[in-house]
């Protein structure tokens, strides 16, 4: 236990150190953008591989349902992530998220700016690179950094591809489907 | 001019002292308050907030705030498909111009009784045109079958609501298309189950166990009505509500040191949470929700000088916007006890005839003649299994399961408006939901209590299954 607590507060120590070095050097906003995108991105993978690929494929107890309350199954990793999205939203003002497509099912999750649409088209266009830019939105002033969000598994692919909603539908794994966009004010 | 002046800076002070420190505030209202809201009116802090003196801005930040304190679980439970957090997320930018989504205001705005629709909205009711008729959101190029549809038809004629459409989406209107309607009568499960519940009889009372004074004893009817009630058969004694300050343990003669002959509602709450929880969420029981601003904390002596009310524990019959029978006394307030006589605590009574004693509305006159009524008086002669029949609790405070719990919900006002809110929880236990979306948007059919078929047609589940045969097809 003690052994636990020590390592604990050693990873927190080291944490705050790296906060309070960032916060003394300035990050720039690429930088920070980039490692939310990591930890964004993390974070679905490991969802998507743990949660949704063992329980729903691996060992069939759950359904991954768009539906998934009334399928009393899990959400979708793309809904997920959404969902942490707005959560994010109502405990602070200072960046924001979304995972956008030129493509989406539901018109709600394509591009609503220039900026978003220059970049999704960017990524897609430019395997393995990220879109980086400056736009004015309610009178606001945001950097706005765009990463490709790829078909990682089959499974990815054939939702998009029979979906009735769904635009495009010759997907295929490995394939750009969309980006993460990544907001700060800047002030 | 010197008169005018002091007579000016005398009412000006009038106003001040009245919004800051006391008196009756009835006076300051801009216009008459919306339904429900009216029985707030005297708590302006509930929604205006406590700084009255903030500039508009943050004046309106706290109205908002406050909007959500009462009304945001119910938003959520909704899956509100307008959510604020959405909207808050700057690619929205550009309609916060159109409808600003982020806030309540924008479409509901109190005090304005000359514009005020249906569920409170103060903005034409087309409201939908502002983002669903340019670009990628235009509904009229993006499904043919809307391409002639008038934007004021979007939110009434029983298709799409700005926040709750959990029975109204497209994937859900597929997954009970081609639903027969039921020819006989169905049983509500919910209700079915909690009806069938094993009930424990081994803390049981008799009539000799009741510990009460000898004149409460001998009140006509009291003792006989608790003996053949759920309390009676849960082992709950007279004294664990008349002298609920007692000591738990407390032998009978100490406990009767602490009667009362009427026990006042949090009594009640005590043990019923649940239902108490739900009470206060609805109409009948809003003025004890916990986001209700308190009374001004005054000297006694001050808020009789300067007259100010204070908001009243309990909504009363008089106060009701709705048409009220006349025989219903003004004076009577709701509490537990209105809807569950005393002692005998009779649920079949609280789910049709104590609603029926004070509501006199042509919906709740006509149940009595309606097909509703005949299964409830089928089922209560023990022809018809139970679960079967249909009282104003049945549909307006259903049976509802939490965590494998069935309970009662006490917020009538969950399912009331909009209508299609009653979908899922009530009508598709009996109905199919072509019909229920039928039913629910005939107005004349509501009026009469469902007696006769729809008389409005919904296209809404047509319009769906032909979109899912050929998505790039128009429907027809």
């Amino acid at each position: 236990m003690k052994r636990i607590a020590l390592v604990v507060g050693l990873l927190w120590s080291i944490g705050m150190s790296m906060t309070a070095a960032l916060a003394a050097e300035g990050v720039s906003y690429e930088k920070a953008a980039d490692m939310l995108y990591q930890v964004m991105s993390a974070n679905r993978e490991v969802y998507t591989r743990v949660v949704v690929q063992r329980l729903s494929v691996d060992e069939e107890i759950l359904v991954a349902s768009e539906h998934f309350e009334d399928d009393a199954g899990l959400p979708l990793p793309s809904q997920m992530f959404r969902f942490v999205a707005e959560a994010v939203l109502d405990n602070t003002e200072n960046f924001s998220y979304s995972l956008l497509s030129l493509h989406p099912i539901n018109k709600k999750n394509g591009p609503a700016t220039d900026l978003e649409r220059q970049g999704l088209e960017h990524v897609a266009d430019n395997p393995g690179e990220n879109f980086y830019g400056q736009e004015e939105l309610g009178g606001e002033r945001y950097f706005s950094a765009v990463y490709p969000d790829y078909a990682v598994v089959e499974a990815c692919v054939q939702c998009h591809n029979n979906h009735k909603d769904s635009p495009r539908r010759d997907l295929s794994v490995g394939e750009v489907m969309g980006g993460v966009v990544i907001r700060f004010p800047m002030d | 001019m010197q008169a005018v002046l002091g007579l000016t800076l005398l009412g000006a002070a009038y106003v001040v002292v009245t919004m800051t420190v006391a008196g009756d505030r009835r006076m300051l209202l801009s216009g008459e308050t919306t339904h429900a809201h009216h029985q707030l009116e005297m708590a302006c802090e509930t929604c205006h907030g406590r700084s009255v003196f903030a500039d508009a801005k943050a004046a309106q930040k706290a109205l908002n705030k406050n909007c959500r304190k009462c009304h945001e679980d119910e938003l959520k439970a909704a899956k509100d498909s307008h959510s604020r957090k959405r909207f808050r997320n700057p690619r929205m930018a550009e309609y916060w111009d159109k409808l600003d989504a982020r806030q309540c205001t924008p479409c509901h705005i109190e005090h304005r009784p000359e514009i005020t629709r249906e569920s409170a909205v103060t903005v034409a009711m087309d409201f939908c045109v502002a983002c669903h008729s340019q670009g990628e959101q235009d509904i009229r190029t993006t499904r043919a079958s809307h391409a002639g549809l008038g934007f004021e038809t979007c939110a009434t004629a029983g298709c799409h609501n700005f926040h709750d459409n959990r029975a109204l989406f497209e994937d859900f209107l597929l997954g009970h298309a081609g639903q027969p309607e039921p020819t006989r009568p169905a049983v509500h499960g919910l209700t079915a189950r909690y009806r069938a519940r094993p009930v424990s009889t081994d803390k049981a009372l008799q009539p000799g166990d009741a510990v009460a004074p000898p004149d409460a004893l001998a009140e006509p009817g009291a003792l006989q009505h608790w003996a053949g009630s759920g309390h009676a058969r849960a082992g709950v004694n007279c004294t664990a509500c008349h002298a609920a300050d007692a000591a738990k343990d407390a032998p009978s003669s100490q406990a009767l040191a602490h009667w009362i002959d009427a026990p006042p509602m949090r009594v009640c709450m005590e043990c019923h949470k649940p239902q108490a929880k739900t009470f206060v969420l609805g109409r009948h029981g809003m003025r004890q929700h916990p986001g209700i601003a308190k009374p001004r904390d005054l000297p006694g002596w001050m808020g009789r000088w300067l007259g100010d009310p204070g908001l009243p524990v309990r909504m009363t019959v008089g106060e009701a916007r709705l048409p009220m029978r006349a025989d219903a006394h003004p004076a009577m307030a709701v509490d537990c006890a209105s809807c569950h006589t005393e002692h005998a605590l009779d649920t079949a009574h609280a789910a049709l005839e104590a609603c029926a004693s004070c509501h006199d509305d042509a919906h709740t006159r006509s149940y009595f003649d309606s097909p509703h009524h005949v299964l409830w008086q089928r089922e209560q002669a023990g022809e018809a299994p139970p679960g079967s029949s249909v009282s104003c609790a049945s549909c307006h405070m259903p049976k509802l399961e939490h965590r494998k719990k069935v309970r009662t919900t006490h917020n009538q006002n969950d399912n009331l408006r909009p209508n299609e809110k009653m979908i899922r929880s009530v009508c598709l236990d009996c109905h199919s939901l072509g019909f229920s979306l039928e039913a629910l948007a005939d107005p004349k059919l509501i009026r009469n209590n469902f007696t006769g078929p729809p008389g409005v047609r919904v296209h809404s589940i047509d319009w769906a299954i032909a979109r899912s045969r050929n998505p790039e097809a128009p429907e027809d």
